[in-house]
């Protein structure tokens, strides 16, 4: 037992949940522009996936990673469009095309990946570079934890302020919450929320597709195997609900799912790793009905309050 | 009222122009990946229809699209989406199978009815938890269902590699195999096809039944339409959905069984792989009505079997019929998205050329 809990609650658990948490991260930053916008996005999954192969595509074809990560830009734009088209556009149900557009993704890729590079994927191609801070080699614990990192583990956190500056302090962001809250309202302040459900799934599509970067090109050195996406779309989706579409707080809330993800992956010498795959993913469930819950305890109190 | 229509020919049009759509944009892809074709969709249809055997695998394959398509709807009639069903069916599957295993000695009079009843026990109360937290504490069902699906495929691995492990250790992650007196008749030699698909139909027939015949059913319509409205009029709406939803979950484990009793006579993972998410999809395209489901349940049986056949003998990879049936969906949807907007445009320049008249006149 005593073993376990040191292996638990050690340096390498806060290393691997912060591995973990990005890619998650990546995704709730974007999801949480769509939840603004009023967009209920359950094609994260599907859009993280595309990001995956197409970096890994493009490392292979061109032999560098910086075109690799250029493909995963031009794709997330183009599938952040395309996502954009159906739903606001066309006003299609949000749920169907999220759905089919996971599927699609999941056909898209194993089809390509098998045509281009056979059933057993691809590896070993160009890498993005990893961070080494010599300044946080001093700083005893919090530099095994920091250092040596692929370089979009710390891009994440510029990209979480950058965003949240973006929502809460700037037109633009009051505009897109209100595209989601108050579409009417907007219309008759002179600017489409339309115009502001594109951007956001646009943003949505290029953030998805950089938590896809992140995984094949990032984490796993430029590897794309079937699947690779695992669901994280959907964790993805649920941060997004716990943090109220806030990404700092959803930030916070793919740090606590790299955390249990992390405690799996330590457990898997002591107890079975099926069982401890289950762990985060039960851990997410458990969250959604605790802030579910929280929240409607919040809205009582309030109706307690003006009655 | 206006009177029902039999044939839908504005849903047949526009299904119609997707499928030969997909087909086309199928065609590019698979012109771009270095495949010919005219040789793949001709590959495609041998697949399917070449030998009796290939037919009886695409019949099989029709019953389970049909029996996880009506299991959807089933959930989204009463405005809840059921979207474990993998997981429902692959606990239905390994409890039906570890039961088999446990009274392998015993007739298949007792042993095929305690296998039914612990796949349908375990699909509904699987199902229970998301339809139960749905109703009772509003958390969305979507995200709940698809967090189930993970953890039940992973206690299923677990299960089948570690507790409930065949003793010969033939296969890495899979139960022991049914005795022979318990599995289900084959129809034609050779094909997964077996007598389960009889069972299927009744299945089918009766939720049609109830879904469209019945006062039951009209009042699951009227909970997924206007949940307020059929609350006032005395429709115990909570109830209806947590039911509804165990239905759906039963259907899938007896699924599970079919799969298992009928084709793999053991569990292991190619009891589904993904299967449901396809019967999701053809609850889609059908717009969630029964008859339409089953009669689409067959086409996309024909097309994946097809792109089965097809990998193997013109090598190209099957997950072609994933990306047809996908942009299926999208098509459709843009049909309709188009549809709308050019009604609402010519309902526009009606109303104004109404009230031009007016000032004429």
């Amino acid at each position: 037992m005593g073993e376990i809990l040191k292996s638990i609650f050690s340096v390498g658990t806060l290393n691997q949940m912060l591995r973990s948490a990005t890619p998650v991260a990546l995704a709730a930053i974007g999801g949480s522009m769509t939840e603004h916008a009023g967009i209920m996005n359950i094609g994260m999954d599907g859009m993280i996936l595309m990001g995956a192969f197409f970096g890994a595509l493009g490392s292979y074809l061109f032999g560098s990673a910086a075109a690799g990560l250029a493909m995963v830009l031009l794709m997330g734009i183009l599938v952040g469009l395309f996502f954009a088209l159906f739903v606001v556009k066309l006003h299609s149900d949000e749920f169907i095309i999220g759905c089919a557009l996971n599927t699609f993704a999941l056909g898209l890729t194993t089809y390509l990946s098998r045509s281009i590079f056979g059933s057993a994927g691809t590896k070993g191609n160009p890498a993005l570079p990893k961070l080494h801070l010599p300044l946080l080699d001093k700083i005893p614990i919090v530099g095994e934890v920091l250092n040596n990192h692929s370089i979009f583990v710390y891009l994440t956190l510029i990209f979480v302020i950058i965003m949240w500056l973006y929502v809460y302090k700037t037109p633009q962001g009051f505009w897109l919450r209100a595209s989601g809250e108050k579409p009417e309202t907007l219309r008759t302040a002179g600017i489409s929320p339309e115009k502001m459900k594109w951007i956001a799934s646009i943003l949505c599509g290029i953030f998805c597709a950089l938590a896809g970067a992140h995984l094949s090109l990032g984490q796993l050195n430029g590897t794309f195997a079937e699947n690779m996406v695992n669901s994280r779309g959907y964790i993805a989706f649920a941060c997004v609900i716990f943090a109220a579409a806030n990404p700092a707080k959803a930030y916070l809330a793919a740090l606590m799912f790299g955390f249990f993800d992390a405690i799996g992956l330590r457990l898997q010498k002591h107890v079975s790793p099926e069982l401890t795959g289950m762990i985060p993913y039960i851990i997410t469930i458990v969250m959604m009905v605790y802030v579910v819950v929280r929240s409607q305890k919040k809205k009582r109190t309030k109706a307690q309050q003006k009655a | 009222m206006k009177k029902r229509k039999l044939i839908h020919w504005d849903y047949l049009l526009a299904l119609a122009i997707s499928v030969l759509l997909a087909f086309a944009i199928g065609a590019v892809i698979l012109a771009v990946s270095g495949h010919h074709p005219g040789t793949a969709y001709l590959a495609m249809f041998q697949g399917a229809f070449s030998n009796a055997r290939h037919f009886g695998d695409v019949l099989e394959y029709a019953m389970v699209l049909c029996l996880c398509g009506l299991a959807c709807v089933l959930g989204a009639r009463v405005g809840i989406f059921n979207v474990g069903g993998e997981g429902q069916l692959l606990l239905g599957a390994i409890a039906a199978a570890q039961v088999g295993v446990w009274l392998s000695g015993v007739t298949a009079w007792v042993t095929i009815p305690l296998a039914a009843l612990a796949a349908i026990a375990t699909g509904a109360l699987y199902a229970l938890i998301p339809g139960v937290l749905k109703v009772k504490v509003k958390v969305n069902e979507v995200i709940t269902t698809i967090m189930l699906n993970t953890i039940a495929a992973s206690l299923c691995q677990y299960l089948a590699k570690g507790p409930w492990n065949s003793a010969s250790k033939t296969i890495v992650a899979g139960t022991e195999q049914l005795s022979a007196q318990h599995w289900f008749g084959g129809l034609i030699p050779g094909s997964s096809l077996s007598t389960a698909i009889f069972a299927a139909a009744i299945m089918a027939f009766l939720i049609w039944y109830v879904m469209q015949k019945t006062s039951k059913g009209f009042e699951m319509k009227l909970t997924g339409q206007n949940p307020r409205f059929a609350r006032f009029s005395g429709i115990k709406t909570d109830r209806l959905v947590i039911t509804c939803m165990a239905i759906s979950g039963a259907i899938c484990g007896l699924v599970g069984m079919f799969r298992v009793y009928g084709a793999e006579h053991m569990y292991k993972s190619s009891v589904s792989n993904d299967y449901y998410f396809e019967g999701l999809m053809v609850a889609m395209i059908a717009q969630y009505q029964p008859v339409p489901v089953m009669l689409l349940s067959l086409f996309f049986a024909v097309l994946k079997i097809g792109a089965q056949g097809m990998e193997l003998s013109a090598g190209v990879p099957n997950q072609i019929y994933l990306i047809i049936q996908t942009i299926i969906i999208f098509c459709m949807a843009a049909q309709s998205g188009i549809s709308a907007s050019l009604r609402a445009k010519t309902g526009k320049r009606k109303a104004s050329a109404a009230e031009g008249g007016k000032d004429n006149g």
